[in-house]
């Protein structure tokens, strides 16, 4: 089993938005495929998003699952109890996020998920003045609760917070973690879009700063030198392009020395090292 | 000239050195299109000549030079031959490769194979042409680095020779000793100290025909158009840095083994980083024989010599001891080309020996990580069999069991033949391709790690994908290793096996398809196991050293790499159930039936 799982809410209707938030553009990939990303890089298990019934999703990184609201609109209890009922047995926690949260950070899902321990059931931020449930970590056994609830008609999530032990976050104690202050010192990570001008101003902010570094031929084939180079990229392919190298199937990067990698709408976030390598690497 | 397929003589010349005496062994066209060339000729060969249960290092073992079909054509890459025989190192099938002219005049001497067995009294060449085998005494080569001994035999014979030959270290037996040509190396397994202790100080052939093919027409225009891809993309970094430019990749994604396994990223790297060194030390770039690629990289080292550089060499002898100076590391590396060892082994007995004599397991206070005299007093050392040397001589697995107690837990190899430069940990389709292979720990005849690095799987997880990403390469490499083409060129085939297959078909006049070759790899990985099998194999060599399974490394992004035996376990298991194989690793009879191996079976 695995440690923790990621939800991502994207079922919402986006009325006060206009359009489907989930296929909003932001630094050149999808709002959902940017989210996506983030939670399953920091959660490492599984990863479903909620949708609703029938909606159209743009598209997402391989082994990312889908399953659908029972009901259209009811709220962000609905679609927890969707995503809960997806990973039941598959892992001890889950991170749940909404869709419309471009500037969430790894570090800031790790901090939280880590923070549940096996007194609480939910680890709740409060940032800004309000609690963050869909940027919340909640134990997968919850979910008879939340059904409950659900048949109760319940529908909001501070009536599950009342039945359940809670673990609130507040700012110093999300800032106590060395990455998070690095990181997301302004705790952007809970940062939602629920309007146009929401978005208008999430659009003018700048792409997150990573470093990147170019190995063997392809240092040769990119204007990249032996010190790392700092950019501005919230993709890989922005990445690349920002080194004028062509990202084609020769070309791999590992995010942070870790996962390898070649999908160009991979998300990247403030403070990644992003090393391009040779992709027939070895001997 | 019988009935032979193109690119075939039909035959192997079997030498014994006891009496000088030769025999023609016939290889009819079933053999040859069942087991092609190269390493699986040399396999079914094995099977044929080696007595069952042959101590390796006895006159009755036999050690084969193996040709392929595609050797003397003009396509690239394909002048290379196998040298395989049971491993002195492992106990069990060895086979190593080598290029360049060898392969050409050996093939072009009128054989498939050339097979030495027995044992002189007196150091002795072997010489083979269109006249036969002889065997001549050279007790002046004895003691003479090969290099030197192969100039010296060239000199005397003519320049039509081609001479493959052993260091010192073959003649003494050490137990990862290297047969040489024109300075590279049929490296692992101690196939020198196969031929040392026979007292053979090199084997020397020269042409003395011609070997037609099926289709010369359609050979040619492949042979335009695979010499055009080796120019692209797919081989620019061993044109460009050679294998080297791995070392600070590697090192990068925590994958660069590091004073003996104890971690995965080395602090010195830059320092031995082909990026630099390129720069400041590359003298020359050279291609084997019929190569368009030119991936070998030549620095000078310090002194004013010079040496091949690769990155197992440099990873072995720099990392893996912990020794960051690059003059201390080159001129480690050309020590090893002038004693005649495997690099890999060497480094990896050294680094063993380091640890155990920093925690007071042997008695070497001289001997640390990071001291690059330490390191070059151990390699002359183990060339000479003296003092420390004649203990590592004998590979870290033998030598861990003679020290006893923890120290064989630190002993990082598979079924006796030390790791090349991929950590498991962080590499677990590698971990489960190592732990299976027939050859023990290595990357040539499983490499797994391609899929580890391309970005379809979870590198730190394991399970199915895994274990068939293991399948897949190890079959890949069969079929190349038995053609023979350089995996260099792997990058350029789209689609390997009918490209392959063409290949095959054009040079031998085979109707021969993608499917069946497939069905050649199978046969051949089969066959290593079998002749493992019959050697005294069983399930526990399948596995890691303890270290792997023990002992987490923690990477930049905050993960662990774990590799637990129960992970373990489940990927051999699925290893097995891929390879239809059963809970033992063997193979049924009916799978045997199928693929023309069950006369092999014990």
């Amino acid at each position: 089993m695995a440690a923790a799982a990621g939800i991502v809410l994207a079922g919402g209707r986006s009325s006060r938005m206009g359009t489907p938030k989930a296929t909003l553009e932001w630094h050149g990939s999808t709002l959902l495929r940017r989210v996506t990303g983030i939670v399953a890089r920091a959660t490492g298990g599984p990863i479903v998003v909620v949708r609703a019934p029938g909606q159209d999703l743009p598209a997402m990184a391989k082994g990312v699952e889908v399953t659908e609201d029972a009901k259209e609109g009811r709220g962000p209890l609905q679609g927890l109890a969707a995503g809960l009922a997806a990973v039941d047995g598959r892992a001890e926690i889950a991170f749940v996020s909404s869709t419309d949260a471009p500037l969430l950070h790894p570090a800031f899902v790790r901090r939280v998920v880590g923070a549940l321990d096996g007194e609480h059931d939910v680890a709740l931020p409060q940032a800004g003045g309000f609690p963050h449930p869909l940027a919340a970590a909640y134990r997968t056994e919850l979910l008879p609760s939340v059904q409950q609830l659900i048949a109760a008609d319940r529908m909001r999530p501070a009536f599950l917070f009342e039945t359940c032990r809670v673990q609130r976050l507040d700012e110093a104690a999300l800032l106590a973690d060395p990455a998070v202050a690095a990181y997301d010192p302004a705790l952007d990570s809970v940062l939602n879009l629920n309007e146009p001008p929401d978005y208008e101003a999430a659009r003018a902010r700048p792409a997150p700063e990573v470093a990147v570094r170019c190995y063997g031929a392809v240092r040769r084939e990119s204007g990249a030198g032996r010190s790392p180079v700092v950019v501005n990229a919230a993709t890989l392919a922005g990445a690349a392009a920002a080194v004028d190298l062509e990202l084609d199937e020769h070309v791999v990067a590992a995010l942070n020395g870790d996962q390898i990698t070649r999908d160009p709408d991979e998300p990247l976030a403030a403070g990644d090292t992003v090393a391009f390598l040779a992709a027939d690497a070895g001997g | 000239m019988p009935d032979v397929p193109g690119g075939y003589f039909g035959r192997a010349l079997i030498v014994d050195v006891t009496d000088g005496s030769a025999e023609e062994l016939p290889l009819d066209k079933q053999t040859l299109r069942r087991y092609v060339g190269g390493v699986g000729l040399g396999t079914y060969l094995m099977h044929r000549l080696a007595p069952c249960g042959v101590d390796a290092l006895a006159p009755e073992a036999p050690l084969a030079f193996v040709f392929s079909p595609l050797v003397g054509t003009p396509l690239t890459t394909s002048a290379k031959f196998a040298v395989v025989a049971k491993s002195p190192l492992t106990e069990r099938l060895n086979d190593a490769l080598a290029s360049s002219h060898f392969a050409i005049a050996g093939k072009l001497s009128g054989n498939d194979a050339l097979v030495v067995r027995g044992a002189r009294d007196t150091p002795s060449v072997v010489l083979v042409d269109g006249d036969g085998a002889r065997v001549q005494d050279a007790a002046d080569l004895w003691g003479l680095p090969a290099a030197e001994a192969e100039a010296r035999l060239r000199e005397r014979l003519g320049p039509a020779w081609r001479v493959a030959s052993i260091g010192p270290a073959g003649e003494r037996l050490v137990r990862y000793a290297t047969v040489s040509h024109d300075g590279r190396h049929a490296g692992r397994g101690g196939l020198g100290a196969v031929l040392g202790s026979k007292r053979i100080k090199a084997v020397a052939v020269r042409a003395a025909t011609k070997c037609p093919t099926a289709h010369p027409q359609r050979v040619l225009a492949a042979a335009r158009d695979l010499r055009q891809r080796s120019f692209g993309p797919a081989t620019a970094k061993y044109r460009e840095l050679g294998t080297l430019a791995n070392l600070l990749a590697f090192n990068a994604i925590s994958t660069l083994p590091t004073r003996n396994f104890q971690a995965a990223t080395f602090a010195g790297a830059p320092q031995l980083a082909a990026e630099d060194l390129a720069e400041a030390r590359s003298v020359a770039r050279n291609s084997c024989a019929s190569c368009s690629i030119g991936c070998e990289h030549i620095y000078a080292t310090k002194g004013g010599g010079q040496a091949r550089v690769e990155y197992e060499n440099v990873f072995a002898l720099g990392p893996l001891c912990g020794v960051s100076d690059p003059d201390a590391v080159l001129s480690a590396s050309e020590r090893c080309d002038a004693l005649g060892l495997d690099t890999i082994s060497a480094g990896g007995t050294i680094a063993w020996a380091m640890e155990c004599a920093e925690r007071g397991l042997i008695d070497a206070p001289w001997l640390r990580f990071g001291d690059g005299d330490a390191l070059l007093r151990a390699l002359d050392e183990i060339g000479a069999r003296t003092g420390l040397g004649d203990l590592l001589a004998e590979g870290s697995r033998r030598a861990s069991a003679e020290v006893g107690g923890e120290a064989s837990s630190l002993a990082t190899h598979v079924k006796g033949l030390e790791l090349p430069g991929y950590e498991p940990r962080t590499l677990q389709a590698m971990a489960v391709g190592m732990a299976v292979n027939a050859r023990g720990a290595d990357h040539n005849r499983s490499g797994a790690y391609e899929a580890d690095l391309a970005g379809g799987h979870d590198r730190l997880a394991g399970g199915e994908a895994q274990a068939a990403a293991a399948i897949v390469t190890e079959d890949r490499a069969a079929v190349m290793d038995s053609l023979i083409l350089c995996k260099f060129l792997r990058g350029v085939f789209a689609d390997p096996f009918p490209e392959w297959a063409a290949l095959l078909g054009a040079v031998t006049g085979w109707d021969v398809d993608g499917a069946e070759l497939r069905r050649t790899a199978v046969r051949i990985v089969l066959a290593k196991r079998l002749f493992n099998l019959r050697e005294g194999w069983t399930r526990d060599e399948d596995w890691l050293p303890d270290r792997f399974l023990a002992e987490t490394l923690e990477l930049e992004s905050g993960r662990s790499a774990t590799l637990t035996p129960e992970r373990l376990r489940g990927m051999i298991d699925a290893y097995y159930e891929g390879r239809g194989l059963d809970d033992d690793g063997l193979p049924d009879t009916d799978q045997l039936e199928a693929l023309g191996l069950h006369v092999l079976a014990p």
